[in-house]
């Protein structure tokens, strides 16, 4: 009778063992079908939406007043402006949006946020002949950062979104993010009803607000096309996509 | 000593399972990233119908990744509630729409540029990878969320400027389910399709 020496159990054994933990491994390794297809996604609350019936409604109609109205004077802007002259006027319309972004910033808490605002304003004003050019983006220190506003603050203080909102021409929106616009409008003195600007005639914010929204909406409207083209539900997609957005960026 | 020799294989085996995320896997979908670029800008391709280039992107994708994962992700529990013949109308149609509108969207623009950061190891069958992606003056950030499957690493959610492809279709299909149902899905899809086939001749 062959005999078996300790060496060759223990090799007997290891191989046992190695069998073994490669079989677990290869159950253990990997995500299965079902855990992955069937899990909850992170994606935080559900989206309180009891005005859905409305908030349709008003989905509608500014989806034709942006493809209808929106869309041509889009096109109009953009055929008849220079690229250069397109991106100016955007970066001039951020600048003075300043305000919003500091207050959103100090409401935070966000001393370096705030310091960095004000340093690309001062920049951007001067040796950017007004933000039409922003050459903080490329000073040290002074490079771009995410944009704050109100609503964020109030987001960020824990305030809940409340119901999801379809604003008439201005898109999608909640109950807090309602309560930031208005709060952005009170601290930016360019905005009206809250202007600091007490001699001016009724004409010019009119026109700063037109000017204002032409120059944006080539980009507003190739960011709505892109989310409703392969939408199944596209109002539900905007839904989901605005609050996704929103609370990403509190979270940051 | 002969003990320690015949001990190797095991730490081998055991090391050897339990690598981290391979940082291969980001060279892998560089390549296909730039495989899809390439299908519509590379040579030769500005005489390609749309149709042409959905083709060859289709299959450049589907060559190092199974579509499937990301759509059934989407879909999620909403799957069961279909037929088998439904969920495969949906697969395919979801597909198409898919490459169709990477397509439409490049179509016209210039060339992207694509930058790939760090992998970042979630767990050991999770990864992303977040990207960069300029375009016409514009940079766009884009995570790609990978799983360690039995079919090797897969694609399972793409995130956009924060907002991820699975979360948003996913609410639009919990939203669909309460009130419809599979063939529902099935012909809004094949409705969406025809749509954005008449988008397109109005465009022209």
């Amino acid at each position: 009778m062959k005999k078996y020496n300790s060496n060759h159990i223990f090799a007997a054994l290891l191989l046992c063992a190695c069998g073994i933990t490669s079989s677990l491994h290869a159950e253990d390794d990997f995500l299965l079908e079902e855990n992955l297809y069937g899990e909850q996604l992170e994606i935080g609350p559900a989206i309180s939406d009891p005005l859905e019936f409305i908030n349709r409604y008003t989905f509608e109609f500014n989806d034709f007043v942006y493809l209808n109205l929106v869309e041509p004077l889009a096109k109009g802007y953009q055929a008849v402006t220079p690229d250069p002259v397109e991106a100016s006027a955007t970066r001039f319309f951020n600048n003075l949006k300043y305000p919003v972004r500091l207050a959103g910033n100090l409401l935070q808490g966000r001393l370096d946020g705030a310091w960095v605002e004000t340093g690309r304003f001062a920049i951007n004003s001067t040796i950017g002949v007004l933000g039409l050019f922003t050459p903080a983006d490329k000073m040290s220190g002074f490079e771009p950062i995410p944009k704050e506003d109100i609503g964020q603050a109030f987001g960020s203080w824990g305030l809940g979104e409340g119901p999801y909102l379809i604003l008439p021409l201005l898109g999608p929106s909640n109950l807090r993010d309602l309560g930031g616009m208005l709060g952005d409008r009170a601290v930016n003195p360019l905005d009206e009803p809250f202007s600091a600007i007490d001699d001016w005639s009724w004409e010019w914010p009119i026109a700063l607000a037109v000017t204002e929204f032409t120059a944006a909406s080539p980009s507003l409207l190739e960011r709505y096309k892109r989310l409703k083209g392969t939408a199944i539900d596209p109002y539900g997609s905007l839904k989901d996509g605005y609050t996704q957005f929103r609370r990403a960026a509190i979270q940051e | 000593m002969r003990k320690l020799i015949l001990l190797t294989p095991l730490v081998w085996l055991l090391a050897v399972s339990s690598l981290p995320a391979a940082s291969s896997e980001a060279d892998r979908l560089k390549g296909v990233i730039n495989a899809a670029i390439e299908a519509v800008y590379g040579d030769g391709c500005a005489e390609l119908t749309l149709e042409e280039k959905q083709v060859k992107v289709r299959a450049t994708l589907e060559s190092e990744y199974d579509l499937d994962v990301i759509i059934r992700r989407a879909i999620g529990r909403n799957w069961s509630l279909m037929n088998a013949q439904e969920q495969e109308q949906v697969l395919q149609l979801v597909k198409q729409l898919l490459v169709k509108a990477y397509v439409k969207g490049m179509n016209g623009t210039s060339r992207p540029e694509v930058q790939l950061g760090e992998t970042i190891e979630i767990t050991d069958k999770r990864i992303e990878i977040p990207s960069e992606i300029k375009m016409d003056g514009k940079t766009v950030n884009v995570l790609y969320r990978l799983g360690r499957m039995k079919s090797g690493w897969q694609i399972y959610d793409i995130v956009a400027e924060d907002i991820s492809v699975v979360a948003n279709y996913r609410q639009q299909l919990d939203d669909h389910f309460r009130k419809g149902n599979g063939q529902d899905l099935v012909n809004k899809l094949k409705e969406l399709l025809i749509k954005e086939d008449i988008d397109e001749e109005i465009q022209l």
